[in-house]
């Protein structure tokens, strides 16, 4: 099989030694006469300009047939928000219905006649969904009924048959395009898939004979002519639909002879070379039909999402011929900018398809009464939450390079929810300017991330105080000590260890010098500037009390807790050093999220997503993520932990927050600050989400922020606007509940005085028992005494 | 005497239902004939349902995870493992403590011999689960199954002495 390369190889030689011949008679004796004469410089010129013609065509071959061949537009990639799945039962309240609705560029109608409306009346939601393909199939486009009912979905009714719907999923929201640098967006339209009138009715209108002309149209041309002489002025054009392509593949817009001239030479070339379709399937795409800001809108499938908000495959007859009209003048004809230009276009090119028999007089007629069609607004574009997208990036980059999600017009489908994501957003702009107003000083920065408990599927992500800027994004790049927010890890360390602690197990709180590999001495001070004595490890843990946590610390030793901290998923270099207990690490929002995930999930590690799969432009599976669990060691011992950071909330550092949520919810969290108040971080989880939020400043300087006094706020504005479970207490094998004594720890009776439930792990229950839970036993032995007349065995 | 709090996945074991079944009734219980070399049928599916002897565990699904589950089902019979992980998936996104998902989750890690993965999620599943009945003898299985692929011979014993234990002994939580 000869390539298209050696074809234009042959064909040189051919053309060299024809001019070689050439050159050779050139060299004969020139006959007398002025004829004579002149034969020798037109003969020179002939060569001359055969010499320069020659190479010149070999060099528009080249040109035409490697970039043709080659031929891939850059494609933008797009990257999707996860799919909204509506199902009876889901917490779902209107407004955040329509908030994700929004997002996915649906628009309120009434009533609602197409694929993109909706209608809110109520409680119920009327939705036309448009058709959409997932990564795990197509959806088809369908209307249904969404009834809530107290923020709850009662019901989902097919509007067509009126069935009851189990499932529905809402078409994601398009959160980024990764767009090539030539600015140029495109949606791919394979010539076999579009629709026929366009394909027919752009040759009817463009070129009529394009079937038979060898890529330029002698009688189209002089045609052309006549009509322009006729008219005194240009109004047709000779161009054929392979001429265009070329123009606009190859050349500039510029009216001047040479560029009609090579133009008809490529345009030559490239009907010797390939087929009619393969011209007309790289017209269809290449065509520039419009302008969105920054980006030229190039192709039909393209132009069909930017005026009519559909796939192509789904216009009416007059959408088509609005968009062959396009052709001929985008701007000129722009629609949206001067419609009744645009309709007299579209009117003109539907004549032209009833003229050509493409469509019936009467259904001319009748589409030609039909109003534009064109939505009001392009839907937006461009990346809406930048912070988020940086997380999708760095995702992928460990697959591709930014260059081909530039240009391979991948779909990458991600795990953000728009809804959280806009109220995170919120909840860290205006808790700052409220945190500000509260005295906290200004130039507060912050950023929050939150995940699903069980699948690690990042569901936000805020980077700035301004969700809008793209630059330094905190949740993923700002290294900070997280302060306190370890402490949580030493107390697991210890509670690994049954037989040695338990939660009520006494520790002290008393000063405590170290001698640092420096030679200075550390003497780390509590947060009141105060010793408590022995405390409980529960006490220590929930009141945050520093001496206490480093005097486990040594107990427990600093390089397992080194060791701990990856082994959670945190690949950051941490010194083992024993300031290490007290947070003098520094990690990012997000790896905090990642340590709080695990325990959260009660010992189940899930590498943090954003991306779930990537999808060629042609809807091919690339790449998938799936969910994958690692579980940790010692899970009784996070079951066990995760009841001491409930008591954070209730009892602890954190308490004021049941306050700030409305809501007596069993949460569990922890606080952090600091050394000079310059770092404030949150973390908290519920059932479903974990989120870590974080305050502070960019130049690491004293902020007046701790755990408690920022971060926690802009964590409960969030999960204020949230549906929130409570945490899972149900203890795994290997730990189990007792009935202590809050004060002594003891053993006791549920009816006893300062009788608290704890958890304990086998082995490490308290072996002595208060006065009450004897006196209690023994009321029991005589009851079962009096009832079977013997001692209870 | 010493008294726990009631959790949800208490509540989850109370939903447990028992109904014994007639030795003629268990021949006609539903599942498609596997192949012997079904590792998941064999070996994990058919005895949890023997050592269950008729035992029914009921876990309270909704109606859009039981549609999800039913098509992973369907994929995993086709052989179509990986659209089986993406409903199953799909699924725990709305039940995402579910161990009945967990537990298919980890019969599909078997099916494509990821065993590590397999492990994981039988032993999520067991931790959510109600620890008694079919499902916990599913979860033992598998981690035996699994145990013993990855080379950990008396944890494979062991995990399979844990999975006859489903049925006689009463669950630490009741």
């Amino acid at each position: 099989m000869m390539s298209p390369g050696d074809k234009t190889y042959l064909s040189v030689n051919k053309r060299r030694k024809k001019t070689a011949a050439a050159q050779k008679k050139s060299s004969k004796p020139a006959r007398r006469g002025w004829i004579g004469r002149l034969w020798k410089p037109v003969l020179l010129l002939a060569g001359v300009l055969m010499g320069l013609l020659i190479p010149w065509v070999v060099y528009l071959n080249y040109q035409v047939t490697t970039e043709f061949e080659g031929r891939k537009w850059d494609l933008p990639s797009h990257v999707y928000a996860r799919a909204l799945e509506i199902y009876p039962g889901v917490s779902l309240p209107v407004q955040d219905l329509e908030m994700e609705l929004r997002a996915s560029g649906y628009r309120a109608a009434s009533p609602v006649t197409r694929p993109g409306q909706y209608r809110v009346s109520g409680s119920s939601v009327e939705i036309y969904r448009r058709s959409f393909r997932f990564h795990d199939g197509a959806e088809d486009a369908s209307g249904f009924l969404v009834r809530i009912s107290a923020g709850v979905v009662a019901d989902v009714i097919s509007v067509a048959d009126k069935r009851q719907l189990d499932l529905v999923r809402l078409e994601p929201a398009e959160i980024a395009s990764i767009y090539p640098l030539q600015k140029e967006d495109r949606s791919l339209v394979k010539i076999t898939d579009a629709p026929q009138l366009l394909v027919t009715g752009l040759q009817a209108v463009e070129d009529r004979h394009f079937k038979q002309h060898p890529g330029v149209d002698l009688r189209g041309v002089l045609r052309a002519v006549v009509a322009n002489l006729k008219a005194g002025k240009a109004v047709q054009g000779g161009s054929t639909l392979t001429q265009q392509l070329v123009k606009n593949y190859f050349l500039t817009q510029d009216r001047t002879v040479a560029r009609k001239f090579n133009e008809a030479i490529m345009a030559l070339l490239l009907e010797m070379h390939y087929d009619k379709s393969e011209i007309l399937d790289a017209y269809i795409n290449e065509v520039f039909l419009g302008q969105q800001g920054a980006y030229a809108v190039h192709g039909f499938g393209q132009a069909s999402l930017f005026y009519f908000d559909q796939p192509l495959d789904r216009l009416e007859p007059n959408q088509i011929a609005l968009l062959i009209g396009l052709v001929k003048g985008a701007s000129y004809y722009n629609p949206r900018r001067h419609p009744e230009r645009a309709l007299a276009r579209r009117n003109q090119v539907l004549s032209a398809f009833a003229e050509t028999g493409l469509l019936s007089d009467a259904q001319a007629r009748q589409q030609a009464s039909t109003s534009l069609g064109v939505t009001q607004e392009p839907r937006s574009r461009g990346t809406r939450y930048h912070a988020f997208v940086d997380l999708v990036r760095r995702q992928l980059a460990q697959v591709y390079r930014e260059e081909d999600l530039k240009t391979e017009g991948l779909r990458i489908y991600t795990t953000l929810a728009p809804s959280i994501q806009e109220k995170a957003q919120h909840a860290v702009t205006d808790g700052l300017k409220q945190l500000e107003k509260r005295g906290l000083p200004a130039g507060l920065q912050a950023a929050m991330v939150v995940a699903d408990v069980a699948t690690g599927e990042v569901r936000a992500l805020v980077g700035d105080k301004d969700p809008n800027r793209a630059g330094f994004n905190r949740a993923i790049h700002a290294r900070r000590q997280i302060g306190s927010v370890i402490k949580p890890l030493v107390y697991l360390l210890a509670l690994e260890h049954g037989n040695e602690y338990s939660l009520v197990t006494r520790i002290e709180d008393e000063p405590i010098t170290l001698r640092q590999a420096n030679g200075s001495d550390w003497s780390p001070d509590n947060y009141d500037g105060k010793s408590h004595g022995e405390v409980t490890l529960l006490q220590a843990l929930t009141r945050s009390y520093n001496q206490a946590t480093v005097r486990l610390g040594l107990e427990i030793g600093v390089a397992n807790l080194v060791n701990r901290i990856q082994q959670l998923g945190v690949s950051a270099e941490v010194d083992a050093v024993p300031s290490v207990f007290l947070g003098a690490v520094e990690l990012t929002p997000l790896e905090v999220t990642q340590i709080y995930q695990s325990l959260a999930a009660g010992g189940y590690s899930v590498p943090l997503r954003s991306v779930i799969a990537v999808l060629t432009a042609d809807g091919n599976e690339l790449v998938r993520y799936p969910l994958r669990m690692v579980p940790q060691p010692h899970r009784d011992a996070i079951g066990v932990l995760n009841y001491a950071l409930t008591q954070v909330v209730e009892q602890g550092t954190a308490k004021a927050l049941p306050g700030l949520l409305g809501s007596n919810t069993t949460i569990a969290g922890k606080t952090g600050t600091t050394n000079d108040r310059r770092d404030s971080w949150f973390v908290g989880y519920t059932r479903d989400h974990v989120a870590v939020s974080w305050v502070g400043k960019d130049d690491n300087s004293p902020a007046g922020v701790t755990g408690s006094n920022a971060a926690m706020h802009l964590w409960a504005d969030l999960f204020r606007q949230l549906p929130f479970s409570a945490v899972d207490l149900r203890m795994p094998d290997g730990a189990f509940w007792l009935w202590v004594d809050g004060e002594s720890g003891f053993l006791t009776g549920q009816a006893c005085e300062r009788a608290v439930q704890v958890p304990f792990l086998d082995g490490s229950a308290p072996t002595r028992s208060t006065a009450c839970l004897g006196a209690q036993q023994e009321n029991e032995e005589s009851f079962w005494r009096k009832l079977f007349g013997k001692k209870k065995n | 005497m010493v008294r726990r709090k009631i959790s949800l996945g208490e509540l989850l074991a109370l939903a447990v239902s028992f109904s014994l079944f007639l030795g003629a009734c268990a021949s006609t219980a539903p599942g498609p004939p596997a192949p012997a070399e079904n590792e998941v049928s064999s070996r994990v599916r058919e005895p949890a349902k023997q050592d269950s002897e008729g035992v029914q565990v009921f876990p309270l699904q909704n109606a859009a995870v039981k549609e999800l589950m039913a098509d992973a089902g369907t994929a995993e019979s086709m052989g179509d493992y990986g659209q089986a992980a993406t409903l199953l998936e799909r699924a725990l996104r709305i039940q995402p403590r579910d161990p009945e998902i967990l537990q298919s989750l980890a019969e599909v890690q078997l099916q494509v011999k990821d065993y590590g993965q397999a492990l994981s999620f039988a032993t999520r599943s067991y931790d959510l689960g109600p620890r008694v009945g079919e499902i916990c003898s599913r979860n033992w299985h598998t981690i035996s199954v699994s145990r013993e692929h990855l080379g950990d011979h008396s944890g494979s014993d062991e995990a399979a002495e844990k999975a006859r234990k489903c049925m006689n002994t009463k669950p630490r939580s009741l």
